[in-house]
């Protein structure tokens, strides 16, 4: 169905791809692995007519193939969901959906047969109760890229040959992929060929009849996903053995320190209403949210896509101003009204987009590093070049971060050395209490591990940290305790002894079947 | 780049706030008084500012009949001032005095008000006889002579300078009536005086662009003698170009107006003449020439009203 | 592509476009436009960028962080006419009358200026929208505080400023280069103005990194109307009149002078070098085409389409250097 043979393309200063030759056949789920920068997005890139091979042919069922446009690979019958969501947000859910091929009758939309197909196409993804006339930019990033998959297999049906589908799960919850996962097979039943690319080692066994390796723009190997395993994978997107302690995934940190006051305590906070928060009963009064933190302890935050877990960060953090409730820092109450109050007590947020909310892109690793730190790094308001550039390549060094220089621009860097950035921001700041909101998405194994370890480094030198994650293995690897949270409440809370998956998907949809609330879904 | 492009959406802004009328006349708004309409260009402007005050003066000393004066927000508000006609239409006047901010565009709606049976006289510039021959109608026009003005004091310069004498000219608005005509005026000195001219270039109307714009004059021409500016503003801003070129005292200057902050110049000798056309007296003199067509009289052509050469003889 | 040398060589270009620019445009008008490397005139087209330089290094604080000033022109009406009012106090002596009157003039702006930050960050309207409704407010209570009427007759000293020359070049042009090299130093050395390219690239992340962007947002208007008040003091020892139709249109030419200097629309990327000879191919242009004897509605033509080329060339270097 799909032949490549050579491909290569070249960027200013990096061999992106080098004469990578693969042959897929129809019907054939594919699977591209491989760390952020071994080659996966160029290669996708070509395939979706966004860039054009510098060297190399490709056939499609076929016959040449040489898009020069997207839209060219669109009418080839070739499909991409891209990772970056591609919405128009001030547009409603249908006209997203069936952008290309709106309804019309007598030359206006027609917004009957508009709703009608965009129901069909959004209960096709699981999103059965969305109201299709929604704007988009008022839904979660979740809900986003299923529309996102929904448009691309809607326009698939009948012309589509081959779908690309770029980290689909990467802001799912289980429940979530799990219907993707459905909505795949279902494509496959009918002869879909498919390439889907993910960091997810165990959906890749789980879904695809093939997979093959990337590694610094070559093809490494294409091998049936029965004949390998996750641990030959690894090796072979590393090109070496990860680190033992990843799997293994021992805990020995420090107990935390239960002789001083909690570094966090929330009594009764209220964050803004959660996407799925039960709507209030007039005379209810909402109880809020309890919390300890401790120095040295790591407390995972686990709930559905919607149940409140970035709101709560935010409103600790002061992100939406004050919120209703009690905050409680090292066993003194302080009134946080806004970030600058937050972090004036020590409070750092590493946020769920890094790209928008975490890091000034254009601008260099030194100046973002600095960000939070001005303080430290000025003297009476004026800059210290030097100081700032050490300060930055200290950091830099001690978290591990890959930076040709101070002065290198962070939208230069991987996914995560950018977050590397976003935590030596935070570090250099003097954060003792740090909020994580999904610190590894989009991010790859090695600089997962990594990172992963660098949390256990800072909660045994008596941070505290307060981690959302989508990816319970991550929670369960990293945290002390877990609160599950549902519907804009914790529905219970685990300690490490009660870690299980089974246990935490049960709190997590605790809030759903609740007679009096069951039936709005998430 | 042009500053007077800009002018554009400061029309757009204007037009959002519509006009409004300033102030009636004083005493009860008797019946049977006729009521009458002034529609003013920009009162930004001092010289329309002025003139409104005259005409406010004006109907206060007559008390026979009540004013409503209109402004629009800039010079070339074309639609406000179309809007300010035809609510005072609406309103009953049955007199309209218009000072026109373009001599066609006006036309059409003075034309439906005249038709109305309003009696219309125009003010300040004229009416196009071309479209006024389309819509059938005949306006008599009460204003100076600009012409004729700006020859009087070009005269003045060229016998300053005598037979030969090198001048340029900095001229108002591309396509404002007044300029053109106070342009055509100073080229009739030129011809009669035996002047040449060097050089000839618009700074709208604007004391800064005018210093601009002649220093900038100067240096391609060192050799100007006299400079004729098309009003005050601009005049102001080509005596400072030349005091800052040093040439003080050497190139001669005159002007047009006669507003109060070139009097010290003219004093000083560093303009020799400006021309007062007595705009303060101007609308006035509208409102009893349409109270007369409203007594019966039928007035037509063109009334010139005075002009004063004002020199520095004048103001000592 | 890491190497810091290479990096640093492209800086120098992309700095060095405009720069370029005007040096083909001065060699241009020295051979075609005669009397145009005279002293006299070289000092003139100082004299006459002045203002605009002014202007253009506030305009640059406002579009850096991510907005724009439509009322400069206005609210200089503005400061010209308050400034002047007060410069004529008979009850004060003139060199006091004077200092109120400069004083009084700086505070119109920059109290304009800081509206037009607050209400923008405030209530999240495009400042933009804000500063053009400023540009009426202003406009308007200039013409209330004069009646429409001119203001001259200025204490003598004041106007002995507008004419004085500092070794050789005009006084009041060397103040717009302090200021703007003031700017210089304020943009790169400082806290602020860190904060002022990093908000104009990111407020979001600006603001989640502890910072309250709100009062960088309003100090930085408050800087644009600090200079227009410059301005306005400039212009009335300049020419001696102040009224209060002045300035119409001066924020365009400002925002020109920035947008040819090389900072981005979009706020973030620029610096005050840029706009100092964006500012002066504006003066140059202007100046070197009367020179020629072009007409003036060439002239006009000439001097858009310049403007154009000029940002036109601005986007390539930009994406050549992202490119890389």
């Amino acid at each position: 169905m799909l032949e490549l043979d050579g491909l290569t393309k070249r960027f200013p200063g990096v061999l992106a791809l080098d004469g990578v030759s693969l042959s897929i056949a129809g019907g054939e789920m594919h699977a591209l692995a491989g760390e952020n920068g071994a080659g996966k997005s160029s290669l996708i890139r070509l395939l979706a007519g966004i860039h054009r091979p510098d060297a190399g042919t490709m056939r499609l069922g076929g016959a040449p193939y040489a898009p020069s446009v997207p839209l060219d690979a669109i009418r080839a019958g070739l499909r991409v969901v891209h990772q970056e969501l591609n919405l128009l947000p001030a547009l409603s859910v249908a006209e997203n959906l069936l952008f290309e091929r709106l309804p019309r009758r007598a030359g206006l939309l027609d917004r009957r047969r508009l709703d009608e197909r965009a129901r069909a196409l959004l209960a096709s993804v699981g999103l059965d109760g969305l109201d299709p006339r929604r704007r988009v930019e008022t839904l979660g990033i979740a809900q986003c890229q299923l529309i996102e998959i929904a448009r691309a297999v809607g326009g698939g049906e009948t012309e589509g040959r081959v779908l690309i589908l770029d980290e689909p799960t990467a802001t799912l919850t289980p429940r979530e992929s799990a219907r993707l996962f459905e909505l795949i097979e279902r494509l496959r039943a009918r002869g879909m060929t498919m390439i889907y690319v993910s960091h997810h080692l165990a959906e890749i066994f789980a879904l695809c009849d093939r997979v093959s390796v990337l590694r610094n723009g070559r093809l490494v190997e294409t091998r049936p996903t029965a004949q390998t395993d996750a641990s030959g994978l690894i090796r072979a997107m590393l090109g070496r053995a990860l680190a033992a302690q990843e799997a293994a995934a021992g805990h020995l940190r420090p107990p935390p320190d239960a002789s001083r006051p909690p570094a966090l305590e929330l009594r009764g906070v209220r964050p803004r209403a959660a996407p799925s928060a039960p709507r209030q009963v007039a005379g209810e009064r909402p109880g809020g949210i309890d919390l300890v933190l401790r120095h040295g302890e790591i407390v995972g935050i686990a709930g559905l896509v919607g149940a409140g877990r970035t709101e709560l960060l935010r409103a600790i953090f002061g992100a939406d101003g004050r919120a209703p409730g009690t905050m409680l820092r090292d066993g003194h109450e302080v009134r946080i009204a806004a970030p600058s109050d937050a972090t004036r007590q020590g409070i750092g947020l590493l946020t769920e987009d890094r790209k928008r909310e975490g890091l000034v892109l254009p601008m260099s690793a030194a100046i973002n590093t600095s960000l939070a730190a001005l303080r430290r790094i000025a003297r009476a308001g004026i800059l210290r070049p030097a100081a700032e550039r050490a300060a930055c390549m200290e950091q830099a060094g001690r978290l591990s971060t890959r930076l040709s220089g101070p002065g290198q621009k962070v939208v230069e860097l991987s996914g995560g050395n950018q977050q590397k950035v976003v935590l030596a921001k935070w570090l250099l700041a003097g954060t003792r209490v740090l909020m994580l909101d999904e610190p590894t998405r989009g991010i790859d194994v090695g600089a997962k591990a990594e990172i992963h370890d660098l949390l256990d480094r800072l909660a045994a030198s008596g941070h505290a940290l307060l981690v959302v994650s989508s990816e319970l293995p991550e929670l369960m690897r990293l945290c002390d305790r877990i609160e599950v949270m549902s519907r804009g409440r914790i529905a219970g809370s685990l300690e490490r002894a009660e870690f299980s998956e089974e246990r935490i998907l049960e709190l997590a949809y605790r809030g759903f079947v609740d007679p009096r609330t069951s039936g709005a879904g998430p | 780049m042009d500053r007077r492009l800009f002018l554009g959406s400061c029309v757009g802004m204007g037009s959002l706030l519509l006009p409004r009328p300033l102030r009636a006349a004083p005493g009860a708004a008797g019946a049977g008084r006729p009521k009458i309409g002034l529609v003013m260009k920009s009162l930004a402007n001092e010289f329309f500012k002025d003139m409104q005050e005259g005409a406010v003066a004006y109907a206060g000393k007559r008390g026979d009949f009540d004013l409503l004066a209109v402004g629009i927000q800039s010079e070339t508000d074309i639609d406000g001032q179309i809007a300010a006609v035809e609510t005072l239409v609406a309103r009953g006047i049955s007199g309209l005095v218009i000072a026109p901010a373009d001599s066609r565009a006006l036309v059409p709606p003075v034309a439906r008000a005249m038709r109305a049976g309003i009696k219309v006289i125009n003010i300040d510039v004229a009416f196009d006889p071309q479209a006024l021959a389309r819509h059938h109608v005949d306006i008599a026009f009460v204003g100076p002579d600009n012409r004729a003005g700006a020859r009087m004091s070009g005269e003045v310069l060229a016998h300053a300078l005598g037979q030969g004498g090198k001048v340029a000219i900095v001229e108002g608005n591309p396509g404002a009536e007044n300029g053109a005509q106070r342009k055509l005026g100073f080229m009739d000195a030129i011809g009669a005086g035996g002047l040449t001219l060097l050089d000839s270039r618009t700074a709208h109307w604007e004391t800064e662009e005018a210093n601009t714009v002649f220093s900038n004059m100067l240096t391609a021409h060192p050799d100007i003698q006299g400079v004729m500016a098309a009003n005050d503003s601009m005049a102001l801003g080509v005596v400072k170009a030349i005091e800052a070129s040093g040439a003080r005292g050497r190139i001669k200057v005159v002007s047009f107006d006669n507003i109060p902050a070139i009097r010290p110049l003219l004093k000083d000798g560093e303009v020799l003449a400006t021309v007062d056309q007595f705009g303060s007296q101007l609308a006035a003199a509208g409102l009893d020439n349409v109270l007369k067509e409203l007594a019966g009289q039928n007035l037509t052509g063109w009334i010139r009203t005075p002009l004063k050469l004002v020199t520095g003889r004048d103001v000592a | 592509m890491t190497d810091p040398l290479a990096r640093r060589l492209r800086a120098v270009v992309r700095e060095a476009g405009i720069g370029v620019a005007l040096l083909l445009v001065v060699a241009f008008f020295a051979l075609f436009a005669p009397g145009f490397l005279g002293e006299t005139n070289l000092s003139n087209i100082l004299t006459q960028v002045t203002i605009n330089l002014i202007l253009a290094t506030g305009m640059t604080f406002a579009i850096l962080i991510g907005g724009i000033d439509l009322s400069v022109g206005a609210v200089m009406a503005l400061c010209a006419v308050v400034g002047g009012t007060v410069m004529q106090a008979p009850f004060l002596p003139p060199w006091a009358a004077v200092c109120a009157g400069i004083a009084a003039s700086l505070a119109v702006g920059m109290v304009a200026g800081a509206l037009n930050g607050a209400i923008s960050a405030l209530w999240g309207i495009p400042s933009f929208i804000v500063t053009l409704g400023m540009l009426n407010v202003a406009r308007g209570s200039a013409l209330e505080v004069t009646d429409a009427r001119s203001i001259y007759d200025f204490p003598d000293a004041f106007l002995a400023f507008g004419s004085a020359h500092l070794f050789g070049l005009p006084l009041m042009f060397l103040l717009a280069l302090g200021l703007l090299a003031f700017g210089w130093v304020v943009l790169t050395r400082t806290v602020f103005g860190r904060m002022i390219y990093a908000i104009g690239n990111n407020e979001e992340a600006v603001r989640l990194s502890g910072h309250r962007t709100l009062r960088v947002r309003v100090a930085a208007f408050t800087i644009t109307g600090l200079c227009v008040g410059i301005a306005a003091m400039v212009y009335v020892t300049r020419l001696s009149i102040a009224n209060p139709i002045l300035g119409v249109g001066f924020e365009l030419n400002a925002i020109a002078a920035v947008i040819i200097g090389g900072t981005s629309l979009s706020g973030g990327r620029g610096s005050l070098f840029g706009t100092l000879l964006g500012a002066i191919v504006i003066g140059v242009l202007g100046n070197g085409l009367v020179l020629m004897g072009m007409s003036d509605f060439s002239r006009q033509i000439v001097t858009g389409a310049v403007i154009i080329l000029a940002v036109v060339l601005d986007s390539y270097r930009a994406r050549l250097s992202a490119a890389g």
